[in-house]
């Protein structure tokens, strides 16, 4: 392009900025654009990743508790443990006497078994740690689900598969809202609301009759949970 | 707010103590329970890294700032039971029975308790004195227990000792006291009518026969008694039934809000505060003891006149209230004798001549005659015995059903000041080895021409047994800090004679001592506790006991209802001595006070000032003036106007010589030429929260002018002190809010102004949708005929619903977080402020069902819930406020600031962990207690099986219903017709607050009723 | 005859005063116009900017404060839980809205008077909406919350904004108006930073402003664009001066409470929001045009134009007033008569009264031409203006809430230090970045002042030859 010798342009632009950092600022440009789309997915999915959620991490709890051992070889049934979950809000945790009823004959010398005597033997509470811990404003209660038809398994996954206990669902609000919203494929017929093996070969008609029998409904108001 | 002891106080016993069975019971009934609930604290569920945070606690704290979800906090830890107590089920609330006592006179409490934490009082349903409803000062214990002010140790001489030592000191006392019987150990006691006590009181005369009891308060009885002796001879106990009472003249009688009975005064006058009876109540007055006095529809309200000098709650509620000064009723009852009592007239004339030709008295007398057993005449305790035996006449004269007689059930039936004026004598006379004072601050609750602190400077070993370090403890050789009424084992008396059992809720948090274990000290039982005393006390079999099976059972059912099986009352009708009252009266000659008269009166919030500590209940509005923290100097406008003086302005106040400063306030309808005082404020003793709040009257009382009839004067400071007034403005600028009627315009249903706040509108809106699938639209009704404005609802609220304190200062800028405010007007009676009528009217949300906040929350943190809740989600409110202001009823309330910064330990322990405590920054609301009504829900709907069936009217109780006394408030579902509250919103007095916005409120009030005295109109 | 009659000149009081005075060519205005950016600023400047930057200071201690310790460290309370906050938020964004009115609006009706001053109001629109966007997020309790709450972002809590509520409109309406402010200033600004690369010496300089001129040349090709590119702008941005205010406006107008619930609002709030915005430039211009020696672009004639539209907008305000207390009287609501009395008569009568002075009596001295000539007058007038509308804001915010339903519920307002801090500390803010833009950036816009000069030249040739 002509330019006019006497115009200060013509001695210095192109020192200024040679062609190529045109190039250089478009691929800049672009690279921004890209990278805040990459930044905006990557947000997504770590939050509904098991990274945020921690689904799925096996907890190391102060007893090598092994419900394999417990639920699946002997058959022990949640309830005669987690004695509250047909009553209260909370399923409750035994008390170590409990442990010690059975284990007070079998394993008795067990070094596995030596933090439960301890706790027997000073008084002192063992110190388990939460898998599954809501947020304190959220208000759940295991009897109002329990009973309605709502299975263990169908929350905790098959901890009688578990070594270590973890986290099976992501548990976050929208998976609550999920089955809030339309309970029936989540619903069992009271006999089987502990098994760890109860599959529907129709979940939809048996989760609908349960329904009707119980006459569970949808409950999607905020003070549902939050109060 | 004070921060907590850094010698951080064992608030729960040790594995040690529990298993070497360190006051361990014995198969004790009822303890079992306590010690599973004392040890480790709400084990489950609690986060073991910091054991005595609660988790709802500290996880809001965290969700405050965390619930974004972008931290990842470490795992929680769960301590289970190592041996679970019986019946303890983590995350179930369990409720005991127990029961406190204010003036020696027992109320029958029911205490939720969890996971071994009391955290809400309510009334015992089966205690007489209670049935179920509460008042201020014992839904307070709730947060008194908790009190990390309370003395923690026992000190000698102020240095740190222990319970042992004292014990020791005692036992060698004693035997020195062996040589003169103990002749020389003085015990000064509160008023007190405890069998336990008494029992105890026995056994310490057994190793001591000549040791001596006295009783004393600063706000005492002995008048009552003091005049039935004058009237009847005889000292009695005197009751109300005002059930039965259809005309009642109070004289300077506050007795809905003061008294050992004014919880059920409240009940049976509110139940005749209403045209006709409703819903439950009518059902329940057609039959049983009421069908006898049960008049025809017409004459089922009462009237109320009242005569006093500052506006009470009971003044509130007048038909007709006549204002005077206090020295001046005795002229009115004597006046009104005059007319009455045809063979005293002539005894009174002198004193009647002032109210002689009064147009008042004459109509009072010729109602009160009129309805002759309906009526009655009550004088409040402020008043000399004169008045009482008047009064006591009146009725005698009248045969009214109202008023009854008993034997007193007080120990001690003369508590006044006179008993201090004795133990000085004997003090300065050397005549005084050991005071025992269990009575409450006697060196701050003394009038002032009695140097008691002097006198024990001059007794040689002085022991002080308090909640606090007050400032008698300072005085004393011995602190013994004092379990609260919810740590300890006794019993008490209710005015009706019922006895009923106190239980501990939780073991001493500050190793506070049991009273039964003090006096059992001296009674040579040092080692046994007041729990095997007190059976011990009760184990002398009754008939109840052995159609029980013997004493444990007896015992485990006692324990469980809370109450012994009731005995009637014992009722005496004993004979007028007219002439023994004229003879008394005939000298009396009533000469005026000139100038200006100083009254003092009770406070409504910290009673005589035992409750200074209590923070819920300094932050509780004064029901009159809506004062907060500290007491003002009442004042009549005109006087005001007179004088140049303005609210807020702080005065001098000099009473023959003794001077001091308080602030006025200028209340519309107190006497003239009188300015009123609360007692109680002004502490200099070692509670944080009391000290120097207010001023104190007991520095310008006197024994000869206890309450009223000594001459003061007011001199300008210049300074002024902003109050902390929940309510600044008091007109209603004709707006309508807050509905009265007359009870002839009710009977011909001409209510015009209620009619213009009611039925549908045209509006673009359609109705709610019901898409509850039980159908539930819960509801409420608020009766403001029987409303009384006691202020019992809002610490019922405070309770339940963990709202914080804010402190004087954040209520000067209007930033009280009080869910339920009780909203007082003045109408201005023609035109003028002197005689201004009273209405009062509580506002909580309303629950609109078109509600104006939901609409502008820009993240949805208040939305509807399917069962037309007005729902508010704490942990999603980001707080624009905007609700707020779009409230037309001004009934939200926000966190300006992190409140609970201020709660420290203790305090913590008091939250309900069904209620979410708010953070910073979040707007929060009155929700009908959803958390009572979830839990009601589940509770039905997990029956038979999970089945389930619907929740029956009734069964959902919100804390302030529950509180309530005079069942001013039914909550209820609208779907069921036959519900209470669907009863209320039909009643022809049922309106719709600011109807005109078309918010369609869930919460409906009933119009006011007046029953006016045609002569008096 | 005709011709003689064509002949006779025009006299003087009649001709229009021109828009470029003096003798002017393009290299007299170059120098002239970016003397202020190549001069050293001087003490003068350091001293203003030593001013702002403090407040600014404060600023910033204000608002860390605020964080910790929670919106209580304000003055707002129940009833009144809006104040100060609000008030400046509303103010600012008014103030921000002549830069639009004057880039576009007045661009598209090809008003050559707006040449010299757009920049100017462009760049004050820029800030102002910078000190109000700090409002809305501060003021909220939990911002850390309120920052992503109230972006309509897919979530796990499948929860979504209230687009029922303003607030939420807000957030849309801000940021838009921000974005277009922004590329409007920098479009417009391209030219001139071309001509500062070219006529700066040191080499960093040259860089600096030779990446931001993104590589102009002045080709045919660029101007073509670059007109396009501008009126487009021009169009878009348009729209946004009478949205922004209508909403923000609707933040009052769809709550229920007497004072706010009333359907005037939008238009009021627009024209007070362009009265106030030229009240500002005007007060920001004068000393500007003096300290920098611009009175030969900055003439008496831009002056005189503006003064007369601050009187048009201040008669609309006026207008606005008298409807809304009409419709509130005729409602015959007590409550919204009872808010009228309380204005008028209560305890903040005082903020009433002065703004009735302010905003609808004090600009009337704009009548007279021999007013808006005098710059002392023009400066207190657009000062006082500036004061009216702050009041306004205060009396329909505060006023309005101190006293609404419930006479229980009542209750008095009193501003906090913290409160004034977050005011002045704005304006600190708002004084800083003006200055340094007034310092880096051509105050008016160059290329634009030469294009106006040749059509003006234009213009006369053709008057020469027409005889």
């Amino acid at each position: 392009m002509g330019l006019n010798p006497r115009s200060p342009m013509a001695t210095t632009s192109h020192v200024l900025f040679p062609r190529w950092s045109n190039h250089l600022v478009r691929a800049a440009l672009g690279a921004v654009g890209i990278g805040a789309g990459m930044l905006l997915i990557f947000a997504f999915a770590y939050f509904r990743s098991p990274l945020f959620t921690r689904q799925n991490e096996p907890i190391n709890q102060p007893v090598e508790f092994d419900h394999r051992h417990h639920v699946r070889d002997h058959g022990i049934d949640c309830r005669f443990c987690h004695t509250t979950v047909e009553k209260g809000e909370s399923a409750g945790y035994p008390p170590t006497e409990v442990c010690g009823s059975c284990h007070g004959q079998v394993w008795n010398k067990s070094p596995y078994l030596a933090t439960i005597r301890a706790s027997l033997f000073t008084n002192k509470p063992l110190e388990w740690l939460r898998v599954n811990d809501l947020r304190d404003y959220v208000y759940f209660n295991h009897s109002a689900h329990v009973n309605k038809g709502v299975g263990c398994a169908t929350c905790h996954g098959r901890v009688d598969e578990m070594a270590a206990v973890f986290k099976h669902p992501p548990m976050n609000m929208g998976w609550c809202l999920d089955c809030h919203r339309n309970p029936n494929h989540n619903l069992r017929p009271r006999e089987f609301i502990t098994s760890m093996t109860w599959k529907a070969e129709d979940p939809e008609a048996i989760g609908a009759a349960v329904a009707k029998q119980n006459n569970v409904h949808t409950r999607t108001s905020c003070s549902t949970c939050h109060r | 707010m004070p921060q907590i002891d850094p010698t951080k106080p064992r608030f729960w016993r040790s594995v040690e103590d529990f298993t070497s069975g360190a006051d361990r019971p014995k198969a004790a009934h009822g303890y079992p329970e306590l010690v599973g609930r004392e040890f480790p604290v709400g084990a489950t569920e609690i986060d073991g890294a910091t054991r005595r945070d609660f988790l709802k606690l500290v996880g809001l704290t965290a969700a405050g700032t965390m619930a974004a979800g972008c931290m990842r906090n470490p795992p929680e830890r769960i301590l289970p039971y190592v041996r679970q107590p019986a019946d303890i089920r983590p995350g179930i609330p369990l409720h005991y029975a127990t029961s406190t006592s204010l003036g020696g006179y027992g109320i029958g409490l029911l205490v939720t308790s969890r996971e071994g934490r009391p955290i809400k009082v309510e009334g015992n349903p089966d205690h007489p004195a209670s049935f179920g409803a509460s008042g201020t000062f014992e839904q307070a214990l709730a947060y008194g227990v908790y009190d990390p002010q309370r003395g923690k140790h026992v000190k000698r001489k102020g240095e740190l000792s222990g319970w042992k030592s004292f014990k020791a000191d005692v036992i060698s006392r004693l035997e020195a006291a062996k040589a003169d019987n103990g002749k020389k150990i003085l015990f000064l006691d509160g008023p007190t009518a405890s069998p336990f006590d008494g029992w105890l009181r026995k056994q310490v005369g057994k190793t001591l026969p000549e040791a001596k009891f006295v009783t004393f308060t600063s706000v005492d009885r002995d008048a009552v008694f003091d005049g039935t002796e004058l009237a009847f001879g005889q000292r009695l106990e005197t009751r109300f039934d005002f059930d039965k009472a259809r005309v009642v003249l109070a004289l300077d009688d506050d007795f809905l809000e003061s008294g050992p009975d004014r919880l059920v005064h409240a009940r049976d006058f509110a139940r005749h505060r209403v045209p006709a009876p409703d819903g439950a109540e009518g059902a329940a007055s057609l039959g049983g003891d009421d069908a006898k006095t049960r008049p025809s529809a017409g004459e089922w309200m009462n009237r109320l006149y009242v005569a006093e000098c500052a506006y009470s709650v009971t003044g509130g509620q007048a038909d007709h209230r006549l204002r005077v000064r206090g020295s001046d009723i005795i002229c009115l009852a004597a006046a009104l004798y005059a007319r009455l009592v045809p063979d005293g007239a002539a005894d009174v004339a002198a004193l009647a001549a002032p109210y002689k030709d009064s147009k008042w008295v004459a109509a009072v007398a010729k109602d009160l005659s009129s309805r002759g057993a309906q009526a009655v005449v009550t004088v409040g305790t402020r008043q000399p015995a004169e008045v009482h035996a008047l009064a006591a006449a009146i009725n005698a004269t009248l045969k009214s059903e109202v008023v009854e007689y008993g034997r007193p059930l007080l120990l001690d039936t003369k508590s006044g000041s006179s008993t201090l004026k004795d133990i000085v004598a004997q003090a300065n006379a050397g005549q005084i080895d050991t005071l025992v004072i269990t009575a409450w601050n006697p060196v701050y609750a003394a009038p002032s021409d009695i140097a008691f602190a002097d006198a024990l400077t001059k007794i040689p070993n002085v022991v002080y047994y308090g909640q606090f370090e007050d400032e008698t403890s300072v005085h004393a050789h011995w602190f013994i800090p004092a379990a609260h009424d919810l740590e300890s084992w006794g019993d008490s008396t209710s005015i009706d004679g019922t006895v009923a059992i106190q239980q501990p809720l939780i073991a001493p948090l500050f190793d506070g001592v049991q009273r039964g274990e003090l006096f059992g000290a001296f009674a040579g039982m040092p080692d046994s506790t007041a729990h095997e005393l007190l059976r011990e006390a009760h184990s002398q079999t009754s008939a109840d006991m052995t159609a029980n099976g013997g004493f444990e059972p007896w015992w485990e059912r006692v324990l469980q209802k809370g109450v012994l099986s009731p005995t009637p009352p014992d009722t005496i009708t004993p004979t007028l001595q007219t002439a023994k009252i004229g003879e008394r009266l005939r000298p009396f000659k009533f000469e005026r006070i000139e100038g200006i008269e100083i009254n003092y009166v009770v406070d409504n919030k910290v009673h005589d000032g035992r409750y200074g500590d209590n923070a819920w209940l300094q932050e509780l509005p004064e029901p009159l003036t809506k004062v907060v923290w500290g007491n003002v100097g009442m004042i009549s406008p005109a006087m005001a106007e007179k004088n140049g003086l303005a609210a807020e302005e702080i005065v001098k106040l000099t009473v023959d010589g003794r001077t001091i400063e308080v602030p006025l306030f200028v209340l519309p309808g107190h006497a003239e030429d009188s300015i009123s005082l609360a007692i109680g404020y002004g502490r200099t003793g070692g509670e944080a929260i009391a000290r120097g709040v207010g001023s104190n009257a007991n520095a310008l009382r006197t024994t000869s002018a206890p309450w009223f009839g000594s001459r003061a004067t007011l001199a300008k400071t210049g300074k002024s002190d902003r109050l902390g007034i929940t309510q600044e403005h008091w007109a209603m600028e004709g707006r309508p809010i807050a509905l009265t009627a007359e009870l002839a315009d009710v009977k011909r249903k001409h209510l015009p102004m209620v009619e213009e706040q009611n039925g549908p509108q045209p509006s673009m809106m359609d109705e709610w949708p019901n898409t509850s699938p039980e159908g539930y639209r819960w509801a409420m009704a608020i009766d403001m005929a029987k409303c009384t404005g006691c202020n019992a609802c809002i610490l019922a609220c405070e309770s339940e619903n963990n709202i914080l304190i804010v402190g004087k200062d954040q209520v000067r800028r209007g930033r009280e977080m009080h869910w339920l405010r009780v909203d007082r007007y003045f109408e201005e009676v023609d035109g003028s402020l002197a005689d201004a009528k009273v209405v009062v009217q509580p506002m909580a949300c309303v629950q609109c069902e078109k509600a104006p906040c939901e609409y502008v929350c820009p993240v949805n943190a208040t939305v509807h819930s399917d069962e037309g809740l007005n729902d508010m989600v704490y942990n999603r409110c980001v707080g624009t406020r905007y609700c707020a202001n779009n409230c037309p009823y001004k009934v939200r309330r926000f966190n300006y600031l992190n409140w609970h910064n201020s709660l420290q330990g203790t305090y913590e322990m008091k939250m309900n962990p069904d209620v979410t405590v708010r953070a910073r920054g979040v707007m929060e609301k009155c929700t009908y207690c959803v958390q009572r009504i979830e839990q009601a829900r589940i509770a039905t709907r997990t029956e038979n099986h999970g089945v389930g069936r619907v929740i029956r009217d009734g069964e959902v109780v919100t804390a302030c219903q529950q509180s309530c006394a005079s069942g001013a408030i039914s909550f209820g579902s609208l779907h069921d017709p036959k519900s209470e509250v669907s009863k209320k919103h039909a009643d022809e007095r049922a309106y719709a607050v600011l109807w005109e916005l078309n918010t369609r409120p869930r919460t409906r009030h009933l119009a006011k009723v007046r029953n006016p005295n045609p002569e008096l109109a | 005859m005709s011709a003689a009659a064509a002949h006779t000149p025009v006299p003087e009081h009649l001709r229009e005063a021109p828009l470029i005075e003096g003798p002017q060519s393009d290299r007299t205005l170059t120098d002239s116009i970016l003397h202020p950016v190549w001069r050293d600023p001087g003490r003068g400047w350091w001293m203003a900017l030593a001013v702002t930057s403090t407040f600014l200071g404060i600023l910033v201690l204000c608002i860390a404060y605020l964080l910790l310790t929670g919106v209580g460290v304000w003055g707002n309370n129940s009833p009144v839980f809006w104040a100060f906050d609000i008030i400046n938020f509303v103010w600012w964004v008014g103030i921000g809205h002549a830069g639009t009115l004057i880039s576009a609006i007045l661009l598209l009706f090809q008003q050559g008077w707006r040449t010299s001053i757009n920049r100017f109001a462009e760049a004050m629109t820029l800030f102002a909406v910078i000190c109000a966007a700090i409002y809305p997020g501060l003021h909220t309790g939990r911002p850390w919350f309120a920052a992503y709450w109230l972006v309509p972002i897919p979530n796990t809590m499948d929860i979504w904004p209230n687009f029922k509520s303003p607030l939420v409109w807000d957030v849309f309406a801000i940021s838009t108006y921000f974005t277009v402010s922004l590329l409007f200033w920098y479009v417009g600004l391209i030219p001139d930073l071309a001509t500062l690369r070219d006529a700066s010496v040191s080499r960093t300089r040259r860089l600096v402003y030779g990446f931001f001129s993104l590589g102009w040349r002045g080709s045919a090709r660029h101007w073509y664009n670059w007109k396009w590119a501008y009126l487009l702008l021009a169009g878009i941005s348009t729209p946004l001066v009478l949205s922004v205010h209508t909403i923000v406006s609707f933040d009052f107008a769809t709550s229920i409470i007497p004072g706010w619930h009333t359907t005037i609002f939008p238009p009021y709030f627009v024209a007070g929001a362009v009265f106030s915005g030229f009240a500002m430039v005007l007060s920001l211009l004068i000393p500007a045009r003096h300290f920098m020696g611009l009175k030969h672009v900055l003439t008496m004639r831009h002056i005189d134009n503006m003064c007369k539209i601050i009187l048009v907008t201040g008669w609309m305000v006026t207008f606005g007033y008298i409807c809304e207390y009409f419709a509130d009287w005729y409602s015959g609501s007590i409550y919204e008569v009872g808010q009228i009395l309380v204005r008028m008569l209560g305890p903040y009568a005082w903020s009433f009264w002065l703004l009735v002075f302010c905003n609808c009596i004090v600009a009337n001295l704009f009548w007279f031409r021999s007013m808006r000539r005098n710059l002392w007058v023009v400066w207190i007038v657009a000062a006082l203006v500036n004061v009216g509308m702050w009041l306004e804001r205060f009396v329909i915010i505060v006023v309005s809430l101190h006293r609404d339903f419930m006479p229980a519920s009542w209750g008095m307002y009193y501003p906090t230090i913290i409160d004034i801090g977050m005011i002045t500390g704005t304006m600190g803010l708002f004084g800083t970045a003006f200055l340094v833009f007034l310092k880096f950036v051509p105050a008016v816009a160059l290329a634009e002042v030469k294009e106006l000069r040749y059509e003006t030249e234009l213009q006369l040739q053709h008057a020469e030859e027409a005889h």
